[in-house]
């Protein structure tokens, strides 16, 4: 295993925090885009494109609501994204282990 | 362009370069652990101001509840002194409430459903021993059970509430602290007029805050 290997979906700055803030929450919670950004301290913009990818790998969904006549968007991870979390900080932790 | 990692080329460049570094193991392990660590501060209960404003709530309530029952002959405190602890044991519910709905702003699904259930329960609980106790003082109730129960039924009822916080959470402070209140309210009663109410603010007030000092003491341990 070298970090090569590492899902390149997950194995970038950005998108490791996305998924790993996401993972802490428990499955089936969703989090608002807002609160989301709030926690990550990313634009808007940035935030998109990275959870565009994430969506595109299936590995976030993504649903649109109102609440009144407000847009608000939720996030989570889905039952691959969360998997696919749990391996890549395996990985990382068997690759700082020194075994592979 | 002199050195050319080939971990970099499963993954197509992008405009955001900057956000595209790709960190290495050590350095991705640390990511999550922050980010664990900025979700927990972020949304779950403060345990130091929970326990903190109920520790000072009923320090002072109490206090102030003894030292005027301990001056009339029959041990019961002045009205204005349950003006007081009241209106403090109010503020204690009110900052609970604000602090677990703020919290939970953002977040839906099961653990926000969660915490607002939990929120309610203490609304609709105090509405409880207020029939309770409304019941018992119609029946004929003398003053001393009258306040005998309301602070014991207090007790109780926060005490099973933070028991019942510590499971959804799993935070142990949380359950110790909830047994800890219901004992020292059940207790307290044992103790009749005046001194349960003293009872109940060293123990159950000074238990809180010592509460709130052992949770401060390991946000500072885990934040090192």
């Amino acid at each position: 295993m070298t970090e090569a290997e590492l899902d390149p979906v997950i194995h970038s700055q950005a998108r490791l925090r996305v998924v790993a803030t996401l993972a802490t929450f428990p499955a089936g919670d969703r989090i608002a885009f807002t609160k989301l950004q709030q926690l990550l301290d990313m634009t808007p913009g940035n935030l998109s494109t990275h959870l565009r990818k994430l969506e595109e790998a299936g590995y976030v969904d993504v649903v649109k609501s109102f609440q009144g006549r407000t847009p608000v968007t939720h996030l989570s991870l889905t039952s691959r994204g969360r998997l696919a979390f749990e391996e890549y900080a395996a990985a990382v932790t068997k690759l700082l282990g020194g075994s592979s | 362009m002199t050195t050319h990692d080939p971990a970099l080329g499963s993954s197509a460049p992008s405009p955001e370069a900057p956000d595209e570094q790709l960190p290495d193991a050590a350095s991705a392990l640390d990511i999550i652990r922050a980010q664990r660590a900025a979700v927990r501060d972020g949304f779950e209960p403060d345990t130091r101001v929970l326990f903190g404003v109920w520790g000072v709530s009923w320090l002072v309530g109490n206090l102030v509840l003894y030292s005027t029952a301990r001056s009339t002959p029959d041990h019961t405190p002045a009205g204005w002194s349950f003006a007081i602890y009241f209106a403090l044991l109010a503020a204690a519910i009110a900052v609970t409430i604000v602090h677990v709905i703020r919290r939970s702003v953002g977040v839906a699904g099961p653990s926000s459903t969660s915490g607002a259930m939990f929120g309610w329960a203490w609304t609709i609980g105090f509405i409880g021993v207020f029939l309770v106790m409304t019941g018992l003082t119609n029946a004929g109730a003398n003053p001393e059970i009258v306040n005998l129960g309301w602070s014991s039924l207090s007790c109780l009822l926060v005490g099973v509430l933070y028991l019942a916080g510590g499971a959804l959470w799993q935070s142990r402070v949380l359950y110790v602290l909830g047994g800890w209140i219901v004992l020292v309210g059940g207790a307290s009663t044992l103790a009749g007029l005046p001194g349960s109410f003293l009872v109940m603010a060293l123990a159950g007030g000074g238990g809180m805050l010592l509460g709130a000092l052992a949770s401060h003491v390991r946000e500072y341990r885990d934040a090192r």
